[in-house]
């Protein structure tokens, strides 16, 4: 990468161009081809690092969940809860076999489509399988997934963290049915339903309990760049949903390496008084 | 048009005009032009396809009621797999079987107006002298009946002043300006744009229709173990390492960079899948190594 603040060390891109194009009149060098979904940029993250791009792969799955199961019922919606883990971590296990047969260390910038239906729950990942330049292969087990970007990948390791893998963890509960005495009573005031926070809460609880735990089986310190969708589920009139999940991280250095960056004033962007995207 | 590279008539002369037009927005042209790469022209190419109407309405007919008492036969080599009913005859309406396969003929109609929309694009490109076409976009779209597509590409055509006509005819990026530029910089040269799609197709078995209407026999009981759909999973699965690896056999030992993959899924009936990725990348070919890197340096803006 040249360095743009000092151009008199900047590369001639016109006569790169050239040379570029003049190079495809010659015949391929058939050296192992490798597909990635990684932009330029990303790429060029990685390769400052040391690491390299090898595959796209990917991993999915679905899992049924009963039929007028979110309707009626007490606690904890279970068969729900259970197919979201289920999709979740067989969805992980066959990116982790995929890039591990590519001959992939990890898969980053992996993009998480999931999806809760009345009858089932799906879970897809797509992500570019990457490795330390030249690395040999390592097992399926030993293969890392993160939703992380490539620059925040090569970030976190500059920074002396190793991303260790995907953490999930999702809850459904019920919002029991106020009486109808309740109900009559209360129709001409303005009052919390304590029913749906309640509900709201115990989610909470379960799926952020259960994102630790996967993040604590996996031998990490935490969980960065934490997503959470919560709410009632639109297709059932009482029950609530709360899946969060994000990357589980460790310090591989002795310790959190100091960054240091360079404050730069950019002339380019509007001014942004504040970002309300936190939590998002 | 019988040839499928051959111009209008109208096209040739408006090419041959002096004056060029480019679709880059106005940093991209800049940036272009800063790389030595001048506009020539909107190259442009257009196809129609109609997958052939007795396989299309065969397979893409309704579930349920509407299939066939036995599975379909698939060619060789295709993708294929099949789900046999554990149950016996419970009734006419039961699925007694289940299949999941590879539509070639949906592919062969893709890859026929792909090519073709891309070749007439190409063509323009030549005649106007281009070395290459940066910025390309291209568009598929549903018209009319069923099983009709159009497809369109464009981009602008460059040329490199002093450089000779190149043999193989224009390379194509869909990138263009500064990622263009960086792309170069890292080290690597254009080459063409991929796109491939694959079809697969599923018939749901019987269990595949229960567990996604929910519906599975083991699973009425409050807290029992959830079941995994294995016949849908198993699709999905295949028909996105078959649009990979179609996309790797354009590759030739060039690297596919910078990769889009969208998957469009039709539900005909419950678990009756007609899945569909499509994936977009640019070949790109090394061309001299990476420089050592550096590590980045890091800045805070204060914006």
């Amino acid at each position: 990468m040249t360095d743009s603040t000092s151009p008199g060390s900047r590369l001639d891109l016109k006569s790169e161009v050239r040379r570029a194009v003049a190079s495809l009149e010659q015949k391929t060098t058939g050296s192992a081809s490798s597909t990635s979904d990684l932009s330029i940029d990303e790429e060029l993250n990685l390769h400052s690092i040391g690491w390299e791009q090898v595959e796209l792969v990917s991993g999915v799955s679905v899992f049924s969940v009963p039929a007028g199961l979110w309707n009626w019922g007490q606690g904890e919606i279970l068969g729900a809860s259970s197919a979201h883990a289920q999709a979740f971590s067989h969805a992980i296990s066959r990116i982790h076999k995929e890039a591990a047969s590519a001959g992939g260390h990890g898969v980053v910038g992996v993009r998480i489509e999931r999806s809760v239906h009345p009858s089932h729950v799906e879970v897809s990942l797509l992500g570019t399988a990457v490795r330390p330049i030249g690395a040999p292969p390592v097992k399926p087990e030993e293969v890392f997934v993160s939703d992380l970007s490539a620059r925040d990948f090569a970030l976190l390791m500059i920074a002396g963290w190793q991303p260790l893998g995907l953490a999930c963890g999702a809850s459904f509960v019920y919002a029991p049915r106020r009486q109808m005495s309740a109900v009559l009573q209360q129709s001409s005031q303005n009052i919390e339903l304590t029913n749906f926070t309640e509900a709201m809460y115990a989610s909470r609880e379960s799926a952020m309990e259960r994102m630790q735990r996967m993040a604590i089986a996996l031998k990490g310190t935490g969980v960065v760049q934490v997503n959470v969708v919560e709410g009632p589920m639109p297709f059932a009139t009482h029950a609530v949903g709360f899946a969060a999940w994000g990357t589980v991280v460790r310090l591989a250095k002795q310790s959190h390496q100091l960054l240091h960056p360079q404050m730069v004033v950019s002339m380019n962007d509007a001014v942004v008084a504040f970002d309300a995207e936190t939590l998002a | 048009m019988s040839e499928p590279t051959k111009l209008p008539d109208v096209a040739e002369g408006r090419l041959a005009a002096s004056s060029f037009s480019s679709g880059l927005s106005v940093s991209d042209f800049a940036a272009c032009i800063d790389m030595g790469l001048e506009p020539v022209g909107l190259a442009q190419g257009y196809c129609a396809v109609r997958t052939a109407s007795s396989v299309y309405f065969a397979n893409a007919q309704q579930g349920g009621l509407g299939r066939s008492i036995s599975p379909f036969q698939v060619s060789a080599g295709d993708y294929v797999e099949n789900y046999q009913c554990p149950h016996g005859m419970v009734s006419a309406e039961h699925r007694m079987w289940g299949q999941n396969y590879q539509q070639p003929w949906i592919e062969a109609t893709w890859k026929q107006g792909f090519t073709n929309a891309y070749a007439r694009m190409v063509k323009e490109a030549t005649t106007l002298g281009a070395h290459g076409v940066v910025g390309v976009v291209d568009n598929v779209s549903r018209i009319g009946q069923e099983g009709i597509l159009e497809f369109s590409i464009r981009g602008t055509a460059v040329r490199v002043p002093g450089l000779g006509v190149p043999s193989g005819g224009p390379w194509t990026t869909y990138l263009a300006g500064q990622r263009l530029a960086k792309i170069i910089e890292a080290g690597f040269a254009p080459v063409s744009i991929v796109a491939a799609v694959s079809s697969v197709r599923v018939w749901a078995s019987c269990i595949t229709e229960y567990l996604m209407e929910g519906s599975g026999m083991t699973m009425w009981v409050q807290g029992a173990e959830s079941t995994e759909v294995e016949q849908i999973v198993s699709a999905r699965t295949a028909a996105r390492s078959l649009v990979r690896d179609m996309a790797r056999q354009q590759l030739q030992g060039d690297q596919l960079h910078g990769v889009e993959l969208r998957v469009r899924e039709h539900e005909y009936a419950k678990g009756d899948l007609e899945i569909q990725p499509v994936l977009r990348g640019n070949r790109i070919r090394r061309f001299k190594d990476f420089d050592p890197m550096p590590v980045p340096r890091l800045t805070v803006r204060l914006s």
